[in-house]
């Protein structure tokens, strides 16, 4: 079976209907009316690292304008916000994202010879590899347990990608419309604001 | 600052002997019954000290502590009810979004140590007046009497100190009460005295298909009971209750108020009783008299420190920050099993892609049940587990399916289109206590100073043989249903343990009516005096012995009077 695709515009339309409860809108609007973030944590090169990272790691060459994973990540760690807990072997949040991002680029120019920016998408994907395997070279993963930060890294930018209202209309969520309640809840049976899916 | 590190020590034990710093010493006179009232110099920021004591203080407003709080104001018992969280209400606050809903959970910081490292957060525990209520699943079956004798049955772990006939009252009225939906009869535990008040929700994609494939292997399967109302209900001393609209986001708070979480069902029925419940207070500081006995405790709100005085303490503040509490005030330690025999549900999940389109947002996510493995022949492990169809959010599934299935790149997102096409079933499993599972203080300090607590798990031979079990179970299910590309997530929910009860001041903290054994006015109701971890969901326990020990407190000051 391939994936099912939905058609476009479906969110934004629902959100200018009443099927929608205030809470939830101003919740999915904020993010949809969100400015460029400018980073406040991290420093400019370490950002565009970091950005370059998500980009492999979310790929958006479906998108004009892709959806920012990373500002969300620069945003949690200026404030120190937790999601309530963190593995025992890894150093603070801050720490591990200064660390792990400084890993990839040892990790990068170990392999490659060049910063993890200057190299090229399947070399990059390579290094990410490495990282994901716990194989990656670097000084940086001495103090920095490389698989869980592959994890926790990957979860958050996952978890910031799909809260954004547009990644739930590709994936064809519509659980937002929470006005009316759901009556067609058996398999195959839609109701008339659910997106069907594009054959 | 020079006197940080006595400051902070003194803060967190101010009954401590040793402390010699000056600050200290006037807060502590100030606990006593000192009359010389400390200097502006002495005391920059005195702790106000309100003559008012109340008979009880209830900390925390969850499933332990919110159902005790309705009954000792019902009883006419002046109350006051301390709860860390906010207070939202849930018609106009709560979003149907995920990460706008974050605050419902406990976010400040645990670490999580051991080989199988057990996630908090949203994994597991709440906050806010409601507490994990506000955010759980909402599945409610009754422990069967065999689940409390794992040590008769099996030989290992320890027995409960009483049987599930002390708990059959209770669990019957909670049911009624909360309105719980479910079938009548129900096909697994034992002898009740009542059927569920509603009939059962309907099943969503998820739940239909696992009923049909378990049908043809032979399983037996029930609609869930689950403490969401199928109609509209009426609670005495509370009013009408809307319906389930069935919107599928019980897990992220329910905006209807059809979920029986503790904010609409005990809580107002409390407070119509004359209880107060004070939000955004976090409880660091619990005092005591020369003799042991508790006389305050001490809170933080809205940026001011606050001392209220009680004559019996109930710490509610479930399985983490209650031995936590105990440990930074060194309270109730004398058996020295505070934090230990910290428990995790086994809480496998098997996930499928299925051409029908199930979208897993729709109806509630607790829907279908089996308890065929509460003590499965082939077993080749100690209790056992049930099987449940879940529901699933979006941001939820993909964060975990990037942890699980480390898929990353346009492999992710490929596999995230297929989320309308996904189903999952998962188990929750006995857990047996073992020497190294436990809490303990961590050097590491949070924002307001107070050691972090830190958990330590590792799935033991008997948990890692009932993964392994559960997990082919579910395979074979979810193929009989059709699914392709199965994959598996081994987790571990729901903190259990760390404060247990027992006959025992040697080798428990409570005694059978919740009652700590080396503190006469303190009182432990939460997850965390669990003696074992049982093979079902928790809350519903939790609020029966929330019920009992309410009452068995009542009777013990009955019996007080009468002496006088
Ligand atoms: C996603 C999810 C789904 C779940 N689904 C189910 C289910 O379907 N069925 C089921 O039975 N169980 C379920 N649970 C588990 C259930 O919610 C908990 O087991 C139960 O609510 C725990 O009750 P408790 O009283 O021990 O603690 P809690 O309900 O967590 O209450 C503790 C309260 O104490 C407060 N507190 C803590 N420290 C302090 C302090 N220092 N000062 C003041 N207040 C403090 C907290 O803010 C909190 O409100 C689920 C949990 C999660 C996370
Ligand atoms: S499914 Fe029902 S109980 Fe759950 S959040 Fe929605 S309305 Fe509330």
């Amino acid at each position: 079976m391939s994936a099912p695709l939905y058609p476009s515009g479906t969110v934004r339309a629902l959100l200018a209907t009443d099927l929608v409860t205030d809470a939830t809108r101003a919740a999915l609007q904020a993010r949809l009316d969100a400015p460029v973030h400018e980073p406040v944590f991290f420093e400019p090169h370490t950002y565009a690292l970091f950005q370059t990272v998500a980009a492999r790691l979310i790929p958006q060459p479906d998108r004009a304008e892709p959806i920012d994973v990373v500002g969300g990540v620069d945003k949690r760690l200026a404030e120190g916000k937790a999601d309530g807990w963190r593995y025992d072997a890894m150093p603070p949040d801050r720490e591990a994202y200064r660390l792990g991002l400084g890993g990839i680029n040892q990790a990068a120019e170990a392999l490659f010879q060049h910063p993890f920016v200057a190299l090229s998408e399947s070399q990059q994907d390579a290094v990410l590899e490495a990282v994901a395997a716990g194989t990656a070279p670097g000084e940086n993963w001495q103090q920095l347990p490389v698989g869980r930060f592959f994890e926790e890294m990957l979860a958050e930018l996952t978890e910031n990608y799909y809260a954004h209202p547009l990644a739930q209309e590709e994936i064809g969520y519509v659980g937002m419309a929470d006005v009316p309640g759901w009556t067609h809840i058996q398999p195959n049976s839609l109701e008339p604001r659910e997106p069907e899916e594009v054959k | 600052m020079p006197d940080e590190e006595v400051l902070e020590e003194g803060v967190l034990n101010p009954i401590k002997t040793e402390i010699q710093d000056p600050l200290l010493q006037a807060i502590l006179e100030e606990n006593g019954t000192s009359l010389t009232a400390p200097t502006e110099l002495e005391q920059p920021a005195p702790v106000p000290n309100p003559t008012e004591e109340v008979d009880c203080v209830v900390i925390g407003t969850g499933a332990g502590g919110a159902p005790l709080l309705a009954r000792l104001a019902m009883a006419g018992l002046k109350v006051v009810a301390l709860e860390a969280g906010p207070r939202r209400n849930p018609i106009t606050d709560y979003a149907t979004d995920e990460k706008a809903q974050s605050f419902l959970f406990w976010n400040d910081e645990r670490l999580s140590a051991g080989k199988n490292p057990v996630a908090f957060g949203n994994n597991n525990s709440g906050t806010g007046v409601g507490g994990s209520t506000l955010h759980y699943t909402a599945y409610t079956p009754r422990a069967q009497d065999d689940d409390l004798h794992l040590h008769r049955d099996f030989g290992v772990g320890v027995d409960w100190p009483f049987g599930i006939d002390e708990l059959e009252p209770y669990y019957t009225e909670l049911e009624q009460f909360l309105g719980i939906s479910g079938p009548t009869p129900y096909p697994w535990s034992g002898p009740r005295s009542k059927g569920y008040p509603l009939a059962p929700l309907p099943l969503n994609g998820a739940a239909l298909l696992m009923q049909q494939a378990c049908a043809q292997l032979g399983i037996q399967t029930s609609p869930a009971a689950n403490a969401a109302l199928s109609a509209r209900y009426y609670q005495a001393g509370i009013g009408w209750r809307e319906a389930c609209t069935n919107r599928g986001f019980c897990q992220a708070g329910c905006n209807v108020g059809a979920k029986a979480s503790m904010d609409v069902t005990f809580l107002p029925l409390a407070e119509a009783h004359g209880a107060e419940i004070r939000a955004d207070a976090f409880v660091t500081e619990i005092e005591r008299d020369e003799k042991g006995r508790i006389t305050a405790v001490v809170y933080e709100q809205h940026g001011q420190t606050v001392r209220q005085r009680c004559r019996h303490l109930f710490l509610c503040a479930g399985a983490v920050e209650t031995p936590r509490l105990l440990l930074l005030n060194e309270l109730a330690l004398t058996s020295g099993q505070v934090g230990k025999h910290f428990m995790a549900h086994p809480g496998m999940q098997v996930w499928g892609t299925f051409s029908e389109d199930m979208r897993p947002y729709k109806g509630i996510p607790g829907g279908l049940i089996s308890e065929d493995t509460h003590r499965p022949k082939d077993a080749d492990f100690v209790g056992g587990y049930l099987l449940q169809s879940i529901g699933v959010m979006p941001v939820t599934f993909a964060s975990q399916m990037a942890r699980g299935r480390k898929l990353w790149g346009q492999q992710l997102r490929d596999y995230m289109r297929n989320y309308n096409h996904v189903s999952g079933i998962n188990i929750l499993g006995d857990c047996l206590p073992h020497e190294s599972n436990f809490l303990e203080l961590a050097d590491e300090k949070d924002a307001r100073g107070l050691p972090k607590p830190r958990l330590h798990f590792t799935a033991q031979e008997n948990e890692q043989r009932m993964n392994a079990h559960s997990e082919k179970l579910m395979r074979d299910i979810w193929t009989a249903a059709g699914a392709t590309d199965l994959w598996s997530f081994e987790r571990y929910a729901h903190v259990i343990g760390t404060a247990r009860m027992g006959l025992s001041g040697d080798d428990a903290v409570v005694n059978p009516d919740g009652r700590a054994f080396d503190v006469p006015n303190l009182y432990i109701c939460d997850n965390s005096v669990f003696p074992s971890a049982l093979s079902v969901n928790p809350a519903l326990t939790i609020m029966a012995l929330s019920l009992r020990t309410a009452d068995k407190f009542l009777a013990a000051q009955a019996r007080l009077d009468g002496n006088n």
